[in-house]
């Protein structure tokens, strides 16, 4: 069984950029370890420890770097808030 | 007119052909359609006017005026594209999709946006932040998911086929628990440009429709290389129907996944159903064998890992700054970040988002997704292996049929167990299609799925038409719409 912390699962959230309730810790924590106590398996078969090569039909695929001229607006309207050609955010360095 | 609600696409192109119906008819048919019956089973976020359906209808091509649904993670251009998810519930595309680009040159109309579970993340459609889509077979029953609200208004007869998507049996599942047919491609087949992502590596555009030669002309319509998605593959365009001879190919050899229709859990009516269809094959020709996948018994768990991790990643461009939900209380941009995505995401996202984080995190990568990445290669080399020994592989799709509303709710890991068949096809990326096979003693249907290496396409289609015009199941429709 996989078990993480109270204070895990809130660093978790922090990595995330979660603000959580408190009400969903819980659960959130129970469904957390349950998935990953099942997905520890992969450790079984991993270990049988051959790395084989397979087949794979990608290939890497290369491109000219084309300027195509977009026109922003259409996605500047998206923006919950946005000034002249730029999104605002608020403060992000504060004056101490 | 239920005869034009359940017609093949075929069909509605003779009506249009022989002047028995006109194409703003056809249109207005299916719109009706949905005005009557939708309100039942609640597959539609949005039915579009039918104004804003016509005005970019170019009026020819394989699907001249046959309309279709859209997934809602899948772009259509100045529409809202919301994932289901709160985050997205404003968001307007600013281009389409590769896939509903193509699918409009051919003629085809886009009439609305299907529910599914919130992006993509679920099994029965129950996490869309909006609605309920239910079974048009069992209206207490889910649609399954995560493309619920895709599968279901195909299966009611509300629109001839719908786009979905894949991450690991999204397509599949559903189709299997509407009795219908049920395509998950290639990965690669199907540009992903336009289709909002959730796990990259796995994502693909699937393809739901009643018949095999309906699946077949939508495919034909969109597959193909996209010089916008670098993970197409270098196929050109092609008409899959010429690959429907209504025969099987000669000394087509199948090979029965024991693990999978042996498995724990599987329910009986589904594994009396396969054995009948493996009989079909047999009795055309085919020669069976039973073997075993064993990598396939690791499948959910590897699935688990990887998708996470890559919905973690994913999932963290939605951070309020440059579109979607932005929470207006916040003073600091971490506190932007941090309450914009507690607002706009649901619980099913949030825990996914932290379980990818976790399995990638320095202390736990090595035992989770470096683990899971390996056990991906070793699964993809077993079937490697098996495909030098049979053509294609036959399992059940679900191990059972559709389960009633918040069966999971105290239990979700059985939820996500949801994907044990269908998973092990994204991880390695070949192509599998549904088809139903029957039902179970209370009605509910019952589909199997067959699988083929990369690129199978065809012999797929070629055996799912072979079976389907073999049986009646396809033929069976839900009673009351």
């Amino acid at each position: 069984m996989q078990k993480i912390s109270k204070e895990e699962l809130l660093s978790l959230a922090r990595l995330s950029r979660l603000e959580l309730d408190e009400g969903e810790v819980n659960s959130l924590m129970h469904q957390i370890e349950a998935v990953l106590s099942y997905a520890q398996r992969v450790q079984e078969i991993a270990q049988k420890g051959i790395r084989p090569s397979v087949s794979t039909k990608n290939s890497n695929v290369m491109r000219e770097d084309v300027v195509i001229p977009t026109d922003s607006s259409p996605i500047l309207e998206q923006a919950p808030e946005s000034e002249q050609h730029y999104f605002v955010v608020p403060v992000i360095l504060e004056n101490n | 007119m239920n005869t034009l609600a359940y017609a093949t696409i075929h069909e509605l192109q003779e009506q249009l052909a022989h002047k028995k119906i006109s194409h703003a008819e056809l249109l207005d048919f299916f719109l009706d359609r949905f005005a009557q019956h939708d309100a039942k089973i609640g597959s539609s976020l949005e039915i579009f006017s039918k104004d804003s359906i016509l005005k970019d209808y170019v009026p020819t091509g394989t699907l001249n005026g046959i309309p279709g649904l859209i997934k809602d993670n899948i772009c259509q251009q100045n529409r809202i594209t919301s994932c289901a998810s709160k985050m997205l519930e404003n968001y307007r595309a600013t281009y389409d999709a590769t896939a509903l680009a193509r699918l409009k040159n051919e003629g085809a109309l886009s009439v609305d946006r299907a529910n599914m579970d919130e992006f993509a993340m679920g099994s029965s459609t129950e996490t869309s932040a909006f609605q309920k889509t239910r079974n048009p077979w069992n209206l207490d029953c889910v649609p399954g998911g995560s493309s619920g609200g895709s599968i279901a208004a195909v299966a009611a007869g509300l629109i001839p086929w719908s786009l979905g998507s894949e991450t690991g049996g999204s397509v599949r599942q559903p189709a299997a628990f509407c009795g219908i047919v049920g395509l998950k491609p290639t990965y690669g087949l199907i540009s992903r440009y336009g289709l909002i992502a959730y796990a990259s590596s796995f994502d693909q555009i699937g393809i739901a429709t009643r018949t095999v030669h309906d699946n077949a002309m939508v495919l034909s319509a969109i597959a193909g290389v996209d010089p916008k998605d670098s993970t197409t593959l270098m196929v050109e365009k092609k008409d899959y129907t010429q690959a429907l001879k209504g025969t099987i190919k000669p000394g087509l050899k199948i090979g029965i996944i024991d693990n999978a229709l042996n498995a724990e859990g599987v329910d009986s009516h589904v594994h009396s159903a396969i054995l009948s269809a493996i009989k079909e094959f047999e009795k055309m020709g085919a020669s069976v064998r039973t073997l075993s996948l064993p990598s396939m018994d690791y499948g959910a768990a590897i699935y688990f890992i990887l998708s996470r991790a890559e919905a973690a990643s994913n999932l963290a461009r939605f951070d309020g700054v440059r579109y979607g939900l932005r929470d207006k209380e916040a003073h600091s941009l971490l506190q932007l970040y941090e309450k914009s995505r507690k607002a706009g995401f649901g619980k099913e996202v949030k825990a996914r988002i932290m379980i990818g984080n976790y399995v990638l995190s320095v202390g736990h990568a090595a035992e989770f997704y470096n683990n899971a990445k390996i056990a991906q290669q070793m699964m993809r080399h077993e079937f490697d292996q098996i495909f030098k020994q049979v053509d294609i592989l036959i399992s059940p799709t679900t191990p059972t049929t559709a389960f009633k509303f918040g069966a999971f709710d105290n239990n979700k890991l059985q939820m996500d167990l949801q994907d044990y068949f269908t998973c092990s096809m994204n991880i390695t990326g070949i192509p599998a299609i549904s088809i139903p096979c029957g039902f179970s003693d209370d009605q509910m249907p019952i589909g199997f799925q067959l699988i083929g290496p990369h690129l199978s396409e065809e012999l797929l289609m070629q055996t799912a038409y072979a079976y389907e015009q073999k049986t009646v199941w396809h033929t069976k429709h839900p009673v009351g719409f």
